[in-house]
C-alpha cells in the first residue's frame, strides 16, 4: 500500500513540475534582465511597471475582460432557453440540440473566421460589424462547453417533480425553472463559464482574423509584444496567466460564500 | 354533493388504458385512499386531479367546479410526492413560503403562517436547514408543511412515505392522519401498502388494472371483500377455488370462491371438534413469524392454506408437524 501511495506522489510531482516549468520560466523571464549563467541576473520589475503604465495593454485587457463576457452571458441564456423548452416540452428533441450544440466542437477557427467573413463582411447591417461577428464566432466556440456543463448539471437535479412541485404550489414552469431548476446548477454554470473563459482568453485566430485592427485584446499585444521585447511577452504572458487565475478564485469564492451566507441569512 | 368527483374517467397512454370509466366521489374533510398493487391506476388518477396528467375523456370536479382542462397552478392543490421534491435551494422555511409568495401573501403574514405551519409538522428546530440536511422523514414533513401552509381545496399525498423506513413510516402515517383531522382537509393518499391504507383512511378506494374494485371503509373492506381480488390483495385472505376447497375439506361449498382469514382458522395437534366448520388436515411446510403472529403455510392436499397464530409462550408448532384445522364456515366469504 505503501508503495503504490510513494509511486502515486512521484507520479504527481513530475506532473506537476512538467506543468509549472514553463510558468516559472515564464515568470523568471519576466523578472530579470540577464539569463545567460546558470543563475539569471539583474532582477527588475520596471518591465511590469512599463506595462501598467501603457495604456494600450490596459486597454487590450480591458477589451479581452469584455469580450469574454458578452458571448458567455448570451450563450448561457440561450442554452438554458433551449433546454427549458426541450426537456420540458419536447423530450424527444433533446438529442438533435445536443447533436447541434457538439458541431462546434469540429469546426477551426480559420475555418469559422473565415466563412463567418466570407458570410457577413458585405453585409450592411450590424451583422457585419467585426465586433459582432466576433462576439458570435465566440459564442459558437464556447457553445459545447457550455451545453455539456449545464446538461450535466441538469442531469443531476429531478428537474420534473421541482418543476411539477412548483407548478402545484402555483408557479409557472418558467418561473419555476429560473427560480428553482438554475440556482441548482448553478455551480455547472459557473464551470463551464470558467472553461469558457479560458477558451476566449486562449484565441488568437478568431480576434485576428474577425476583429484584428479594431479590435485589438490582449492576445494581439501579446504577439506584438513577443515581436519586439521577450521580456515584456513574458511579463504580458503572466499577466494573462494572473487575470485568468483572479477571475476563476474571485468566481469560485463567491459561489462557496453565496451558499454559506445563504445559510447564515435568515 | 360530493367535493371531488371523477365522472367517467378515462386516460389512455398510446394505445394502453390506464383507467377506465373511473366514478369517484369523495367528501370533504375526509381522508380517503386510493390502493392498489404498483401499475393499478391510482398515481395516474392522482395525477388527473392534479392537473399533471390531461386526461383521454371524462370529467373531474372539484367543489361543484369542472377543473378537468384548468392548469395544475391554478387548481388550488396541494400535493406531496413519491420522491423528496423539496427545493434544494432553500431551507424548510423558504420552501414552505413558496406556495404563498406565489399567492402574493403579505411577507408579514407568510411568515406567520410558516412558523405555525412549521411547528405543527415538529420542524421549529429544522427550520433553517437545507433539504440535504434533513433526513427522508424530515424532508417529507418539510413537503407536507409546505403543501398545506397555502390552504389548499385538497391535499394529494402520491406515496410520500414509501421510501421512509418501516419505524418512523408507522409514525408519520399517525402523524399525518392527526394533521389532516386537525386541520379538517380533504385530502386523497395513494399507497400499495394496505395496513397503511387501513390506518390512515375514512373510505379506501381499491384499484387493480384501471378500474376500482371496491370502494368501502377500512374495516367493511377487510371483511367483507367483493371480489376475488380484493380478498387476495386484502388481508392475505386464503382464497380457494370449490374444487381445492374439496380437495382439502372433503366438503363443496356453494359458491365457485371460498375466502377467508388466516387468524380465523383454529389450529390444533389434536382433531378438533367444531360444527358448521370446514375441517381440514395439513403439514406445517413453512414458518414465518410477524412480529406478534406467527403466520404458517399448512399444505393440506396439495394446497396452500395460510394460517395465522398468536405468538405466546405455549409452544408454537414446528415445520414439519401434521396439523388440523377448522375453518368456521360463517366466518368464509362465498364469492
Amino acid at each position: 500500500m505503501k508503495k503504490k501511495n510513494t509511486g502515486a506522489v512521484v507520479a504527481m510531482v513530475l506532473i506537476l513540475i512538467y506543468l509549472l516549468i514553463p510558468l516559472i520560466i515564464s515568470v523568471i523571464y519576466s523578472l530579470f534582465s540577464n539569463w545567460t549563467g546558470i543563475i539569471p541576473k539583474g532582477f527588475t520589475v520596471e518591465t511590469y511597471a512599463k506595462l501598467f503604465r501603457d495604456p494600450d495593454f490596459l486597454a487590450s485587457l480591458g477589451r479581452t475582460l469584455l469580450i469574454c463576457v458578452i458571448p458567455i452571458a448570451i450563450t448561457i441564456v440561450i442554452v438554458l432557453l433551449a433546454l427549458f423548452v426541450t426537456v420540458i416540452y419536447f423530450p424527444r428533441l433533446e438529442k438533435y440540440v445536443q447533436i447541434i450544440c457538439m458541431i462546434p466542437y469540429t469546426i477551426q477557427g480559420v475555418i469559422l473566421s473565415v466563412s463567418i467573413l466570407s458570410m457577413y463582411v458585405s453585409n450592411k447591417s450590424f451583422l457585419g460589424n467585426r465586433l459582432i461577428m466576433l462576439i458570435g464566432a465566440y459564442c459558437i466556440i464556447i457553445l459545447p462547453f457550455i451545453y455539456q456543463g449545464i446538461r450535466n448539471g441538469m442531469r443531476a437535479v429531478n428537474i420534473n417533480v421541482l418543476l411539477e412541485a412548483a407548478e402545484m404550489l402555483g408557479a409557472t414552469r418558467i418561473y419555476a425553472f429560473f427560480k428553482v431548476v438554475v440556482p441548482n446548477i448553478l455551480s455547472a454554470i459557473i464551470v463551464s463559464s470558467l472553461l469558457a473563459v479560458g477558451i476566449i482568453f486562449g484565441d488568437y485566430v478568431l480576434v485576428r482574423n474577425l476583429a484584428g485592427s479594431q479590435w485589438q485584446n490582449v492576445q494581439i499585444y501579446l504577439y506584438q509584444a513577443m515581436k519586439s521585447d521577450s521580456m515584456k511577452s513574458s511579463a504580458v504572458f503572466c499577466v494573462i496567466m494572473a487575470v485568468t487565475f483572479i477571475i476563476a478564485a474571485v468566481v469560485l469564492y463567491l459561489q462557496s460564500h453565496e451558499g454559506k451566507t445563504a445559510q447564515k441569512a435568515e | 354533493m360530493s367535493y371531488i368527483r371523477f365522472e367517467k374517467l378515462c386516460k389512455n397512454y398510446g394505445d394502453k388504458q390506464v383507467l377506465k370509466n373511473i366514478d369517484l366521489e369523495v367528501e370533504k374533510g375526509t381522508l380517503v385512499t386510493l390502493l392498489g398493487p404498483s401499475g393499478c391506476g391510482k398515481s395516474t388518477l392522482l395525477r388527473c386531479l392534479a392537473g399533471l396528467e390531461t386526461v383521454t375523456s371524462g370529467k373531474v370536479y372539484l367543489d361543484g367546479k369542472d377543473i378537468t382542462n384548468v392548469s395544475p397552478k391554478d387548481r388550488g392543490i396541494g400535493m406531496v410526492f413519491q420522491q423528496y421534491s423539496l427545493f434544494p435551494n432553500m431551507t424548510v422555511e423558504q420552501n414552505a413560503a413558496f406556495g404563498l409568495k406565489m399567492q402574493k401573501v403579505p411577507d408579514a403574514e407568510i411568515k406567520e403562517r410558516v412558523s405555525k405551519m412549521v411547528d405543527i409538522v415538529g420542524l421549529h428546530e429544522q427550520r433553517k436547514q437545507y433539504p440535504n440536511q434533513l433526513s427522508g422523514g424530515q424532508q417529507q414533513r418539510a413537503a407536507l408543511a409546505r403543501a398545506i401552509v397555502t390552504e389548499p381545496k385538497v391535499l394529494l399525498l402520491d406515496e410520500p412515505l414509501s421510501a421512509i423506513d418501516a419505524l418512523l413510516r408507522h409514525s408519520l402515517q399517525v402523524e399525518i392522519r392527526r394533521i389532516q383531522q386537525e386541520l379538517g382537509i380533504t385530502a386523497i393518499f395513494v399507497t400499495h401498502d394496505q395496513e397503511e391504507a387501513m390506518v390512515m383512511s375514512d373510505m379506501i378506494h381499491l384499484m387493480y388494472n384501471g378500474v376500482i374494485e371496491q370502494s368501502a371503509s377500512p374495516t367493511e373492506l377487510y371483511t367483507k371483500p367483493a371480489t376475488k381480488f380484493v380478498a387476495s390483495f386484502i388481508g392475505h385472505y386464503n382464497v380457494l377455488t370449490a374444487e381445492q376447497m374439496k380437495t382439502v375439506s372433503g366438503q363443496s361449498p356453494e359458491s365457485e370462491t371460498v375466502a377467508f382469514r388466516p387468524e380465523i382458522i383454529a389450529a390444533s395437534k389434536e382433531p378438533i371438534e367444531k360444527e358448521n366448520a370446514y375441517m381440514m388436515k395439513g403439514r406445517i411446510a413453512v414458518s414465518l413469524p410477524h412480529g406478534n403472529i406467527i403466520r404458517y403455510a399448512v399444505m393440506c392436499g396439495g394446497v396452500q392454506v395460510d394460517v395465522d397464530e398468536l405468538f405466546s409462550d405455549k409452544e408454537p408448532f414446528q415445520t414439519g408437524d401434521e396439523i388440523y384445522l377448522a375453518v368456521d364456515k360463517g366466518e368464509c366469504i362465498y364469492l
